[in-house]
This record gives C-alpha cells, sequence and structure tokens, in this order.
C-alpha cells in the first residue's frame, strides 16, 4: 500500500455498489423484457447481467446496470473490464443473458449517480441506449428517454455504444465473417447454391 | 439502361418503405423510376403511398390465372400506378390473395417492369431469414443498405452487406435512418467496413411519420423537411449505371424459384 487511501468518491462504481434485494432472476432470451419490466416497475436498484457464453460457463463474465427509477444511468461489464457504452458494446448480442433484478433504497445510489462526482462519468450511458443497443428496440428507448430527468434527456451520447462496438475491428470482423459463412450455408440449404458469386 | 437497386436493412423498423419511396421520387427527377413492394409478406408501402385501395396489387400479378372483377386477365401495368412523378407497384396485405400468390411469379412481374423503366427499386423484406426474402438481394445489380446508427441495426446492416456479397450484387451505398443529434465519428467509423460510400444520415423527423399518416410520401407531405432534404442529398450520390434492360429482365426471368412465403 502506498499513499492515502482512495477516497470512496474516486473508487470505481464497481467497487462501490451497495449490495441491494434480489426481488427477480431470470434467463431472458433477450434484453428488452427485463429492461421493460424495470422501467414498469419505476425500479431503483441494477441489473446483475450474466451473458449466455458465462452461463456456459466459458466466460464468467458479468455486468451490472445501474437503475434510477427504471431509466438506466451505469454499465460495466466486469467481464471485458469496460465501462459506459463500451460495456453496452460489449454486451449486445450476447443473449441469453440470464438478469438479476436488484432493489435499493432510493438514495443508495445517490453518490454513484451524482453527475459531478470523481470517476463516475466513464460509466454513464445515455437513458435509452441499453433498450436501443442491447434490444434493439425503439420504442423502449423512446419511452426510457422520456421517463428520464430533463437534464439527462438533453445530456446526448446517443452514439457512444455504436462508435465503441465500431472501434473494436476484431468484433466488426467477427460480424462479417460470421455472415458469411451463414450466407453460404443458407444458400445451400435454399437451392441457391448456384447463384453464388465465385 | 435499367439499374435494379434492393434497398434492404435486415432489421425492421428502419424506415426502408420511407427511404425507398423519398430515393424513388428523388431519382425521379433524372431518371424514369419504378418502385416495387417486394415485402409480400409484410406489404406496406401501399400505405406510405397512399395506395391502400389500389383496386389491382402486386398481390392479384402472383395469383396464377389473375383476373380483375369484370374477369378480364389482369397484367402488369394494371398494378402500376403513376404517383409523385414515379411508377408505383404496391402489394396487397389480403390473406386470401397472400394464400393465393405464387411467389415464384415475382421473376416474370420483375423482368417485365425491368424493361421498361430506368431506375427500378426493390422495397426488401426486413429479414434474411427465407429464401424469398434474399431474392431482392440476390437479383438487384446493387444494395442500397438502410441502417440506424445503433449496434443491432448496423450488425445487421452488415449482413445484408455480406449476403450481397456472397451473390456478387454490388453495394450502392449505406444510409444511416432516424439519426437523433450528431453522428459524430460512427459515419467516418462505418464507412472503413462497407464496400460502398456512406451516402448520408437522415434526421429524425416527425415529419416522417406524419407522411405515413396522411399515406404520403415524405417528399411529397413535406418537400421542404430536413429529413427530405436530406433523403435529396443521398439520392444524389447514387448514380445509376446503365444496363442493357434485357439483360436485367432475363436475369429476374431465369432466376430461381422461390419457395412458398
Amino acid at each position: 500500500m502506498t499513499g492515502e487511501p482512495t477516497p470512496p468518491s474516486a473508487a470505481p462504481v464497481r467497487e462501490r455498489l451497495p449490495r441491494g434485494d434480489l426481488v427477480g432472476a431470470r434467463v431472458a432470451t433477450d434484453f428488452a423484457a427485463p429492461l421493460a419490466a424495470s422501467l414498469d416497475d419505476d425500479l431503483t436498484g441494477y441489473l446483475r447481467l450474466e451473458p449466455g457464453d458465462a452461463l456456459l460457463g466459458i466466460g464468467g463474465s458479468e455486468a451490472v446496470i445501474t437503475l434510477e427509477s427504471g431509466v438506466p444511468v451505469l454499465a460495466y461489464d466486469a467481464g471485458g473490464d469496460v465501462d459506459g457504452p463500451a460495456a453496452l458494446a460489449a454486451l449486445a448480442g450476447t443473449t441469453p443473458v440470464r438478469v438479476e433484478r436488484y432493489r435499493l433504497p432510493a438514495d443508495a445510489l445517490d453518490s454513484l449517480h451524482d453527475p459531478t462526482a470523481d470517476g463516475n462519468d466513464p460509466f454513464r450511458v445515455a437513458p435509452g441506449a441499453p433498450a436501443r443497443e442491447l434490444a434493439g428496440d425503439d420504442a423502449l428507448a423512446e419511452r426510457t428517454r422520456e421517463a428520464a430527468p430533463a437534464e439527462r434527456r438533453a445530456a446526448g451520447g446517443d452514439h457512444d455504444a455504436l462508435a465503441a462496438f465500431l472501434a473494436d475491428e476484431e468484433r466488426v470482423e467477427a460480424v462479417r465473417r460470421e455472415a458469411r459463412a451463414e450466407a453460404r450455408a443458407r444458400a445451400d440449404e435454399w437451392g441457391l447454391g448456384d447463384q453464388l458469386a465465385e | 439502361m435499367v439499374e435494379a437497386f434492393a434497398v434492404a436493412s435486415g432489421k425492421g423498423g428502419t424506415g426502408k418503405t420511407t427511404t425507398t419511396l423519398a430515393l424513388g421520387m428523388a431519382l425521379a427527377r433524372r431518371y424514369d423510376v419504378t418502385v416495387v413492394d417486394a415485402d409480400t409478406g409484410m406489404a406496406n408501402l401501399l400505405f406510405h403511398a397512399g395506395l391502400g385501395d389500389a383496386p389491382v396489387t402486386l398481390q392479384d400479378l402472383l395469383a396464377p390465372d389473375a383476373r380483375d372483377a369484370d374477369g378480364a386477365a389482369i397484367d402488369v401495368h394494371d398494378a402500376c400506378y403513376d404517383r409523385h412523378g414515379m411508377r408505383v407497384v404496391p402489394c396487397g396485405t389480403s390473406l386470401a390473395g397472400f394464400e393465393r400468390s405464387d411467389p415464384a411469379r415475382l421473376r416474370e412481374v420483375v423482368a417485365e417492369l425491368a424493361a421498361d423503366t430506368d431506375v427500378l427499386l426493390l422495397d426488401s423484406p426486413a429479414t434474411l431469414a427465407s429464401k424469398s426474402a434474399v431474392l431482392p438481394i440476390v437479383l438487384s445489380d446493387r444494395v442500397v443498405v438502410v441502417t440506424q446508427p445503433t449496434i443491432p441495426a448496423l450488425s445487421d446492416a452488415l449482413k445484408v452487406q455480406e449476403y450481397a456479397a456472397s451473390y456478387g450484387t454490388g453495394i450502392a451505398g449505406v444510409l444511416f435512418n432516424k439519426v437523433r443529434g450528431d453522428l459524430g465519428s460512427v459515419g467516418t467509423q462505418a464507412e472503413r467496413y462497407f464496400e460502398g460510400p456512406m451516402l448520408g444520415s437522415v434526421p429524425d423527423s416527425d415529419a416522417a411519420r406524419a407522411a405515413r399518416d396522411a399515406g404520403e410520401p415524405l417528399l411529397a407531405h413535406a418537400p421542404d423537411s430536413d429529413a427530405a432534404e436530406a433523403y435529396r442529398a443521398v439520392a444524389a450520390g447514387i448514380d445509376p449505371e446503365p444496363n442493357a434492360a434485357g439483360d436485367v429482365a432475363d436475369r429476374f426471368r431465369s432466376a430461381v424459384v422461390p419457395e412458398r412465403p
């Protein structure tokens, strides 16, 4: 140990998240249902997410999205050790996902969600970003955005998760590679094999 | 000359039909344009084009031995409607019509249309999950890829590109639709992964929703809107390449027969 102990407000969000009361757990085939349920329930707390590869024992990763009155505020992906929009980019397309929903007292997240506190900013996501980027659900994203406080609705950052996804060349190339393989396999299955380009 | 474009997204909800009609209207200032609703399973172009009451649609043309209300045989031109400076071929939405339709006939219908136009725009199904759905991509010369600036939509747009490449179909370009705020670096970042140019970005617009509700293409309903202006700029970046009309028609005519949807 060297120097002063880390002040609580500057410690990474993942180390400062209080443990909440488990209110539900399920394996979801997409992210829309747990996000919609959290919004409908006005849930203040967090979602703990274990993506499919972790469920199969390959990854062991987990991610967290904190919520204030059902609206996502912060995200981190402990498996990929990435925060905020990059965490959403890492989670996108990882269904099925095990989702645990935890409730916390209304003020338990105040210091974590304080936009002026040191160290919180990299974890912040746009209110509708999880619904849009993980669930591909425009209507839910819009509903979530409208439920957010006015200052968060206006904060922008809507395209940060996509930018993080596009910065990951290997990830994008993997999508392309899998699509090429799928196209050729389906061409054979559909009797379109002779229409394929060389 | 004629060039056939598939307007495709892979993912639903990207505003593909709005885009097809907007590009059609913008290109119709320079070319003879025919727009076809090739999404026979989830047809909706007729509502966007104010053709909800069209007496004859593509659905009728796809029915074997199709006849009109008077019992006369119908032909392709009976389902063509001159609207907003272009030719529009809507598809009906009746279940009976859907069940009667033989998708194999789509080849012949499109082949006939291709023989008589400069630019053929096929509004494609929002999926890649069936043979019928990928057929517009297989048969077209190039694809206009429509995406929203989200990870799921862009992933599906990349899939469309790879399907097109697998069948030797080119990419006319990529269009970001329903864009909220500033795209920032996303357009440039995405361009690295697409074979065609970034055609532009169209802002999320209440005008597009209002146009749909009014049964008018966006460029007719709100020609001065930011979205309409953006679509015109996108269309200016698409240069149809001449093909012998007969070649395109023959390609469709001899194309593989899709299974029933």
